[in-house]
């Protein structure tokens, strides 16, 4: 695969060249289908509240009213409260790993925690319903919660499902960070712990920080596990927007809300369809903000070290 | 004195956040497993969902899972060996190589529960299937293209550039450098990514839950209109919402057990490997 390789005149038709092209293409125009399909299916509700879709603060179909802040909302602080609980336990277990564990040992803790990732997401739904939740209602008892289905329970389960992508991603960015600037710190006199605050650290910092942003997008995409215990309450909106009294309320998430019957009924009417349709959208939108600035950090993370290396 | 105290507490801190890791995988596998292990016997593997899930057992729960695996195995293989040899071979000196690795990225990140409504739209309404296995499967397929996509890619990266030399010294085309070079030699990133990919789809509910799967009711699909077929995490997702009989409760463990041995089971043969092409690509 050197250069001379992809030379233009080396390059003829062939059934590699035709079928692998071919199935690229598959899968490129079904990205892009996908995608037209929530811009096109999702224009009656822009059409019909614009802005308001986002910033509303009421849904209801049957008055043809959809405000999706409330759910905004909802996916959001969820999504951050999990990323609160995790990231310091994911990164601290990927700096133990990278920083003190020998290699063999390093790996056997990496397989350990993405063996995590794959436990399904119905079943930490499973979990949170017939353990956390009821664990959650004893522990807040003294704050009057109405169940133990609460923004709070759907964070802690969410937190837990999380921990492995932060904690992989984080051993990758610690992991890029060249080997000589270690041995520099210790030849320095540095302890092991003082090269990893005062140079692994920081020189990871943006690897890290993108570990933290795109496990934050994997938590405000999951769906399964946080219906299952989130309580699934329409237009729960705060007296305040920094008030942590919600955490103990039910709630709804754009991912809890796409996931429910609401889903099952609305299509056939353009309009409630399109409000669906738009909750894909901002759903989307949000992952992909998210996604993209991790993927960036992650690249300025990886070029700071291919120059000093 | 101070300098070696903080190197201790530092390491035990960090230390007890990878044991915390660690003991809340086993937590969960013991938990399920506790109580799930007495759910398990023959009937629990032949028999019918009954009774609304507080009787019989998860043969066709079973069946349908597979069904939607070899379905997204099929699907998934062409795409994902299409796409990452256009990117790695065809566009390695492009600027668009970039661009498809951050497709990927984003395609990743994309909530499973977009695949769902996405295709209920597609499959169920447009083309008109009602709910399908078929459709699942596709859905399913799609979603894991980029684990699969990126463990080759990586593989096909840190193959030997001698390897090629030495092919491109032989007089090879690009194409008979890929059969014959770079295909075998990456054959084992397709397997990894695919397995990886496969314990993830296995799990998935939110893909299949409004286009291929229903709770009771499906047995072998005979057609792809109106086909669903039953499936595992479809079962728990149903049961865990009405799970205050207690003998839904033991099938209802029973069944997350054996979802977990299927995905754990899937992960842990594929996971070593996995890790192994990743350094290997990234940290060489």
């Amino acid at each position: 695969m050197t250069r001379s390789a992809l030379n233009p005149s080396c390059r003829r038709w062939s059934i590699t060249l035709i079928l692998s092209w071919l199935f690229t293409g598959v899968a490129l125009a079904a990205v892009v289908g996908g995608l037209g399909l929530l811009l096109i299916e999702s224009a009656p509700a822009w059409k019909h509240s614009g802005f308001e879709f986002v910033i509303g603060k009421k849904w209801f179909f049957r008055q043809s009213e959809f405000g999706a802040a409330p759910m905004i909302y909802g996916s959001i602080i969820v999504a951050i409260l999990a990323m609160i609980l995790a990231a310091p336990v994911g990164i601290g277990a990927a700096i133990f790993g990278v920083e003190y564990l020998p290699r063999k040992w390093r790996l056997g803790l990496k397989v350990t925690v993405e063996l995590l990732a794959g436990i399904p997401s119905v079943v930490y739904g499973l979990l949170g319903i017939l353990l956390l939740r009821n664990w959650i209602y004893e522990v807040f008892q003294d704050f009057d919660p109405l169940s133990g289905d609460t923004l709070l329970t759907a964070g802690v389960l969410l937190g837990l499902m999380i921990l492995p992508t932060i904690m992989t991603l984080a051993d990758d960015a610690l992991r890029g960070v060249p080997g000589t600037l270690r041995l520099a710190a210790r030849g320095l006199g540095l302890t092991a712990t003082e090269t990893a605050l005062h140079v692994s650290v920081p020189q990871a910092f943006p690897g890290l920080l993108a570990a933290v942003l795109l496990a934050l997008g994997r938590a405000m995409g999951e769906t399964i596990a946080v219906f299952l215990v989130i309580g699934r309450q329409d237009n729960q909106w705060p007296s305040s927007i920094l008030s942590l009294k919600p955490l103990l309320e039910s709630g709804q998430t754009l991912t809890s809300k796409l996931g429910g019957s609401e889903t099952n009924i609305a299509y056939g009417q353009p309009l409630h369809w399109g409000a669906i349709m738009g909750l894909g959208l901002v759903l989307l939108s949000l992952v992909v903000i998210i996604t993209l600035t991790g993927a960036w950090l992650q690249r300025i993370s990886f070029r700071q070290h291919q120059q000093h290396s | 004195m101070k300098r070696k105290l903080i190197h201790h507490l530092f390491r035990a801190l960090t230390g007890l956040c990878a044991l915390a890791s660690c003991a809340i995988l086993a937590g969960i596998v013991a938990s399920i497993v506790m109580r799930g292990w007495s759910a398990l016997n023959w009937d629990f593997f032949t028999q019918q969902i009954a009774l609304v899930g507080a009787s019989g057992g998860i043969f066709y729960n079973v069946i349908g899972t597979l069904i939607l695996l070899a379905t997204a195995f099929v699907v998934c293989t062409p795409l994902a060996l299409g796409f990452s040899i256009v990117h790695s071979v065809y566009l390695r000196d492009s600027h668009w190589r970039g661009k498809l690795t951050l497709l990927l990225y984003l395609l990743n990140g994309v909530p499973s529960i977009l695949f769902g409504i996405v295709g209920m739209v597609i499959f169920v309404q447009v083309l008109g299937w009602g709910k399908s296995w078929l459709a699942g499967g596709i859905l399913l397929g799609l979603m894991i293209l980029p684990t699969v996509s990126v463990t080759l890619i990586e593989r096909i990266g840190s193959l030997p550039i001698k390897y090629t030399e030495a092919a491109i010294g032989l007089g090879l085309r690009k194409s008979q450098i890929i059969r014959s070079v770079i295909l075998p030699q990456s054959i084992g990133g397709l397997i990894t990514g695919l397995m990886l990919g496969l314990a993830r789809a296995a799990g998935e509910t939110a893909p299949i839950m409004f286009t291929a799967t229903i709770f009771a009711g499906a047995s072998i699909p005979g057609g792809i209109k109106e086909s669903p077929v039953l499936s595992l995490p479809y079962h728990i997702f149903i049961l865990a919402q009405d799970s205050y009989d207690p003998a839904v409760k033991a099938k209802l463990w029973g069944s997350a057990l054996v979802l977990i041995i299927l995905v754990l089971g899937l992960s842990l043969v594929a996971l070593p490997a996995r890790l192994k092409i990743h350094e290997e690509a990234n940290h060489a």
